[in-house]
């Protein structure tokens, strides 16, 4: 223990929200000059406490102290006063304003009663060369990538000389590349001083910029280890409270004939810059067939292309032999494509909806559940009441509103209505995101269900260890095109080079 | 190159009409007539303020209702006055209920139809012409031609704006208000000095022609000569069935509110959404068109440029739709109340003694303008309605665990 | 020469296209303007390929109103053209009419860089013509009577601000309600205090500002020569708005509120407290549209006198892309086209009725052709809830 008072402490903080206890007494303690990760499942309490200490929630017991002293954080600006700087997983940037702008926002250099833009300029630049963190000042958020966004994010805390810098999954939006720069600039921070709470639920990456590693599960702190010994073994036991294995019971598969054809689809995203270049694949009756990469890397609009929701430059789609390209979602479907909608509050279901106006989504046009025009409430009903019952939703009725179910019973039936339109190619878009452990697993029971059944599951996934588990072949998207092709047996090392621009094994 | 991060504020809003349905769960009957009452108090405040007596006054507007005809033990003389009132405020009823649809329908679909005003105008010069011209046409004919180019005239006056939407996207709220002032602008310009439509009796009156004997609708209740009660009411009940019905048992109702609450989920259920816009304010524009139809045929047989730029039943529409909750019954009970507001305070029924007609008639304004205002401020009117209950609750019981926050 | 700069000139190919029909040059055939009209099309449509699309549809638009515009003034008689087009008066009228827009966009523009959105300027513009006049005739001062107007409303704009921030009421369903009670709360007082007669008719007015040396001038003398006091504070709050906005910190406060309040709360900016004095400064200045309206430009007061002005300005905020130089240069614009309008009873009596629309159909125009590029601030209407 060094003689110093450390740079941030947390005594015995509780936070409820209403009858959950989202900390319950946590301790948690931090030094100049050190990365103290803060490790725990989503939902473990990470974020909560970190709010707290940059007084966006006030904690209704316990207490914090900053070098040793006791201070009251009742906002953000005090926060900002004590040296807290935070950067928040959903960037707090103004996407048309510039890199300056963003970064002296609410601490503006004036000359008289003006802007001194210039001034600001001069700082960042004086502050992103003394950390190596590279920007432009005079770029546009909206014009810089993910990563440099990130590095204005800092440079915001840094400019308001914060000492304690708190990040909240910072690597969740970065690639590989971006991510190792970030831990570069990260440990030029720790030199010069500066204390780190590094969130995170990941353990490779905890292991490797970490010095302790405090690790929390359902709201309470377990335990707190120096990052120097522990292994992804231990961190995992800690985090989850049992040894993991997150693997599905799958047989063999026996494919079939080909139910998706995709060739050399071009697509643009909505900004109007190409998003998918060319992309060429097979989906065969009877396998799952895992595209994988990181987000924003196509997938969306190559999924939209696929169902019919966006025109493609050119290329062909074509489902079980029929060309579907530009013919719309209707054609799509008819053709038989069902859609589990990566958002599915957004995208998926109609919240203000009842639960039977939401299973009937998919055919609401046709009979038997209308009949030239006129909705047959009765049969949308007892429809309803059959698909609640054989997909296990609980929470509600059929006339039960979607929005108050939770996330995954909400999942339950956004799949229960896209299998129940009897489709010939199931496409499955992050559909575990966000849900518990156990609707996971009936998710992914229920996808090797239907593919057994001898439909074609396309799975667009962001999560590798459910890519594995699931698929029957991987393929890896990367800025617009397939990159590799891969086994399910794949290493993570394999995938996650591929998925981040590196040569795969068998480029397509 | 990847765009920012979404803006984590979108999921507070949602649209109008997920917040509308929000409002229509949490308060039952109970809040707008909270609405109402809240605004009548302001109200009888701003006529205190102004040196007269609130409870005169809003007697003498209740007797120019004629809603006393309903009392059995109103007798002789009053019942005659009263049924008289009456006929008045169900004449005005009728239109208010039609124009109340246009604008609920629209906003069961997500969006605003500020236009009803536009949208009733070309109807009415519609139902003028076509009920001005054809003399000799057998009665029923007629008034059915008259009554479907009314519509047609509105919807495509509407669908004007949802076209623009549906296609470049302009904001329907500011269209709409411009086809408004446009509709105004013709409609004065046809019938004015001059114009193509004016009247061909007397060159310096700015009216339209007559409608014709055959297209006026009949009079069911009370005096023909007298302005007594047409069957118009009857085609405004019948549409508001008609609605109902669009709205929950059709699948063109079913895809309005998919795309109402969220578009994109619409979407994704394989909706046009730009499609949907269009349909949907033709659907508002036919309502409203029907209204000025009913109006025309009904009573007014003609239109003079001063009662095109003096009307303002489309923005009336607004009110009646917000606290009627945009649902079928609550369209006709807030029609009701403010058709009868607005016979009560009405140069013919009010008694000029107790309160001036000319102020009573702002006074409607105001009443109206309160009741959008706390209708639209749904948080604080759900929030009054919470606190009332935890009131109650709290009487009831002496030790109350603290209710569960969020949406009701 | 890049696809903005062919935008512009497209749009001036337009503008000439139909200028040259009109005196003093009085081409008595379209041919040449119908060729420059297409010019004008053709740019557009190049420029329109390029990245600036909204220039480009502008100069599209130009092109053919311009090309239409020449064909029916080469139909014209000379002595019509001659009565209506008389440039100075033309212009001296579109100061006129733009006045009262130009204060109403500023305001609204203050409003949705905040994030809020007004429909309730038309109301506010109301109750400063209302109240502006009243003041005027209680106090016997035309500049407490303008206070008065300003003060009228910032109150209806605090009033449509508790309800759109606090109660995060729907802004546009709030903006409605504050116009019908303007309408109300304007028309009870006026009519309770002046009854039949109106307001009077020697009401101290804002006077005019004669400038002794520019007055000589030919065509820019009959212009700006004499012009009402009120009209150079718009036009001078034109740059001082734009200086607020774009270069002080509490410009680039008030736009981060308007674009992405949650960034701007977590730096200490107190975001509700921001749309709040936004709001009260959009109503102030729609007010003081409204005060010129009856205090400068007409002398009196009646029900519903705004007209729909406010929601013209708002389409102006539109036009203007949120700027305050593009807010002139639409409520210009829209005073031009006003202007024309006013004056083309010299054609037809009945005629000019209906071109009493052209602002209205312009707005329309205006709001489909150049929605879908110009972009609104990220926030607006969406009310704010803090964490």
């Amino acid at each position: 223990m060094s003689a110093e008072a450390p740079a941030l402490e947390l005594r015995g903080i509780t936070k409820r929200f209403g009858p959950v206890v989202a900390n319950d007494g946590i301790d948690f303690d931090l030094r100049p000059g050190e990365v103290h990760a803060l490790l725990g499942e989503n939902g473990a309490g990470k974020s909560t406490l970190m709010s707290i200490l940059y007084g966006l929630y006030s904690p209704d017991e316990g207490e914090i102290l900053v070098n040793g002293e006791r201070v009251e954080v009742d906002s953000p600006s005090t926060a900002i006063e004590l040296g807290v700087g935070m950067v928040h997983q959903h960037f707090m940037l103004v996407p048309v304003m510039s890199v300056t702008e963003n970064i002296v926002l609410g601490n503006e250099p004036r000359r008289g009663a003006l802007l001194d833009v210039r001034q600001g300029a001069r700082e960042v630049r004086e502050l992103s060369e003394r950390y190596g963190l590279a920007v432009d000042p005079e770029a546009l958020i909206e014009d810089v990538t993910v990563g440099t966004q990130q590095r204005v994010e800092i440079l915001k805390t840094l400019y308001r000389d914060a000492r304690i810098l708190v990040l909240d999954e910072p690597t969740a939006v970065l690639t590989a590349q971006e991510s190792a720069e970030l831990f570069e600039v990260l440990r030029t921070l720790r030199d010069d001083g500066v204390a780190i709470v590094f969130i995170s639920h990941k353990l490779g990456e905890v292991l490797e910029i970490a010095d302790r590693v405090t690790v929390l599960r359902r709201g309470k702190k377990v335990d707190t280890v120096p990052a120097e010994g522990a292994t992804e073994q231990s961190l995992a036991r800690l985090m989850v409270g049992r040894d993991v294995l997150l693997r599905v019971e799958k047989s063999e598969t026996a494919p079939g004939a080909p139910v998706l054809e995709v060739e050399d689809l071009h697509v643009r995203d909505d900004r109007g810059l190409e998003a998918v270049r060319g992309v060429s694949l097979e989906v065969r009756a009877g396998e799952i067939v895992a595209l994988a990469g990181v987000d924003g890397n196509g997938q969306q609009e190559l999924v939209e292309a696929i169902a019919g929701l966006r025109d493609a430059d050119s290329g062909r789609v074509a489902i079980a032999g029929e060309n579907v390209s530009g013919r719309g979602v209707r054609a799509t479907v008819e053709a038989g494509v069902a859609h589990i909608a990566e958002d599915r509050q957004r995208r998926g279901l109609v919240l203000d909806f009842t639960l039977a106006e939401n299973l009937a989504l998919r055919e609401y046009r046709s009979p038997p559940l209308s009949r030239r025009g006129w909705l047959n409430t009765g049969r949308i009903n007892a429809r309803a009441r059959d698909l609640l019952e054989e997909y296990d939703v609980r929470g509600g009725g059929a006339g039960t509103l979607a929005a108050s179910l939770s996330g995954g019973n909400q999942q339950k039936v956004c799949i229960a209505r896209e299998i129940a339109s009897n489709p010939r190619l199931l496409i499955a878009h992050q559909p575990t995101r966000g849900l518990d452990v156990g609707a996971i697993e009936f998710v992914h029971q229920r996808l090797v269900t239907e593919r057994d059944q001898g439909r074609g599951i396309l799975l667009v996934s962001l999560e590798s260890d459910e890519v594995r588990s699931l698929a029957d072949r991987i393929l890896v998207i990367y800025e617009g095109r397939i990159v590799g092709e891969f086994p399910p047996d794949a290493s993570e090392e394999e995938l996650g080079v591929a998925m981040t621009g590196g040569t795969g094994r068998a480029a397509a | 190159m990847s765009p920012p991060g979404e803006p984590a504020e979108l999921e507070v809003a949602g649209t109008p009409a997920s917040r509308l349905a929000a409002y229509i769960r949490g308060g039952g009957v109970v809040v707008p007539l909270l609405t109402v009452t809240l605004a009548f108090l302001v109200g009888g405040l701003v006529v205190l303020l102004t040196g007269n007596d609130p409870i005169a006054t809003y007697r003498a507007i209740f007797e120019g209702t004629g809603l006393q005809w309903l009392f059995p033990w109103v007798t002789g003389d009053d019942r005659t006055t009263a049924a008289l009132n009456l006929q008045q405020t169900l004449i005005i009823t009728t239109p208010l209920i039609l124009v109340g649809l246009a604008v609920a329908f629209a906003f069961r679909a997500g969006l605003f139809n500020i236009g009803g005003q536009g949208q009733y105008i070309v109807g009415t010069i519609a139902a003028v012409w076509v009920g001005s011209s054809f003399e000799g046409m057998p009665g029923f004919l007629h008034i059915v031609l008259a009554l479907v180019a009314a519509c047609a005239a509105g919807a495509f006056w509407a669908g004007i704006a949802g076209f623009l939407k549906a296609t470049v996207g302009a904001n329907e709220v500011i269209s709409t208000i411009m086809l408004n002032y446009i509709a105004l602008w013709i409609g004065v310009y046809l019938f004015s000095l001059g114009g193509p439509l004016q009247n061909d009796r007397d060159p310096n009156l700015p009216v339209s022609n007559e409608v014709v004997e055959s297209a006026h609708l009949p009079v069911f209740w009370g005096d023909p000569v007298l302005q007594g009660l047409h069957v118009g009411l009857f085609i405004a009940l019948a549409a508001v069935v008609v609605f109902w019905l669009l709205l929950n048992r059709s699948t063109i109702g079913y895809e309005v509110r998919a795309v109402g609450f969220n578009p994109e989920a619409a979407r994704y259920g394989g909706m046009s959404v730009a499609k949907n816009y269009v349909l949907v304010m033709a659907i508002c524009g036919l309502f409203a068109g029907l209204a000025g139809a009913l109006n025309v045929l009904g009573w007014q047989f003609r239109i003079a440029t001063n009662d095109i730029s003096a009307s303002e039943i489309g923005f009336m529409g607004i009110a009646v739709a917000l606290l009627g909750r945009n649902t079928a019954a609550g369209v006709v009970a807030s029609a009701l109340l403010f058709g009868a507001l607005q016979s009560g305070t009405s140069q013919r029924n009010l008694d000029p003694s107790i309160f001036e007609p000319d102020l009573a008639s702002n006074l409607t304004l105001i009443i109206q303008g309160l009741v959008v205002l706390i209708v639209s401020a749904d948080v604080l009117v759900l929030g009054v309605l919470r606190r009332g209950r935890g009131l109650v609750r709290r009487r009831g019981r002496p030790r109350p665990t603290p209710a569960p926050e969020g949406e009701a | 020469m890049s696809p903005r700069q062919l935008g512009w000139l497209g749009i001036g190919l337009g503008v000439v296209a139909w200028y040259v029909t009109l005196p003093p040059l009085l081409v008595r055939t379209p041919l040449p303007s119908l060729v420059l009209a297409v010019a004008a099309v053709a740019a557009g449509v190049a420029a329109t390929r390029g990245e600036d699309r909204r220039v480009g549809r502008g100069a599209i638009a130009a092109g053919l109103l311009g090309g239409i515009g020449a064909i029916v003034a080469t139909r014209s008689g000379v002595g019509n053209l001659e009565k209506v087009f008389v440039w100075s008066a033309l212009f001296a009228a579109m100061l006129r009419f733009a006045t009262p827009l130009l204060f109403a966009a500023l305001g609204g523009l203050m409003s949705e860089r905040s994030g809020v959105i007004n429909v309730g300027l038309e109301g506010m513009m109301l109750m400063g013509a209302f109240f502006g006049i009243f003041g005027a005739d209680m106090f016997g001062s035309w500049v407490l009577g303008a206070l008065a107007g300003i003060a009228a409303g910032g109150v209806l704009a605090l009033v449509h601000a508790v309800f759109s921030i606090a109660l995060r009421a729907d802004q546009v369903v709030s903006g409605v309600a504050v116009n019908l009670l303007a309408l109300g709360i304007t028309g009870y007082v006026f009519v309770a205090h002046y009854g039949d007669q109106g307001t009077p008719g020697e009401v101290p007015r804002a006077p005019d500002v004669t400038l002794p040396g520019i007055k000589e001038i030919p065509f820019v003398g009959e212009v700006i020569g004499e012009v009402n006091l009120l009209t150079w504070v718009a036009l001078l709050l034109v740059p001082l708005l734009a200086l607020y906005l774009f270069r002080t910190p509490g410009g680039l406060r008030l736009r981060s509120v308007g674009e992405k309040p949650r960034a701007a709360d977590s730096v200490g900016i107190p975001v509700l407290r921001t749309r709040y004095l936004a709001v009260i400064a959009s109503g102030c200045l729609a007010g003081l549209g409204g005060v010129y309206l009856s205090v400068a430009l007409v002398g009196s007061f009646n029900q519903g006198m705004t007209a729909g002005r406010g929601f013209i300005a708002l389409a102006v905020v539109i036009f203007g892309a949120w700027r305050p130089f593009g807010a002139l240069a639409g409520a210009c614009l829209f005073g031009f086209s006003s202007a024309v309008a006013q004056r083309l009873p010299a054609f037809s009596e009945s005629l000019a009725v209906l071109f009493q629309a052209l602002p209205y159909v312009l707005v329309l125009i205006v709001v489909a052709g150049l929605i879908g590029r110009s972009r609104p601030p990220a926030a607006i209407g969406v009310p704010y809830v803090k964490e």
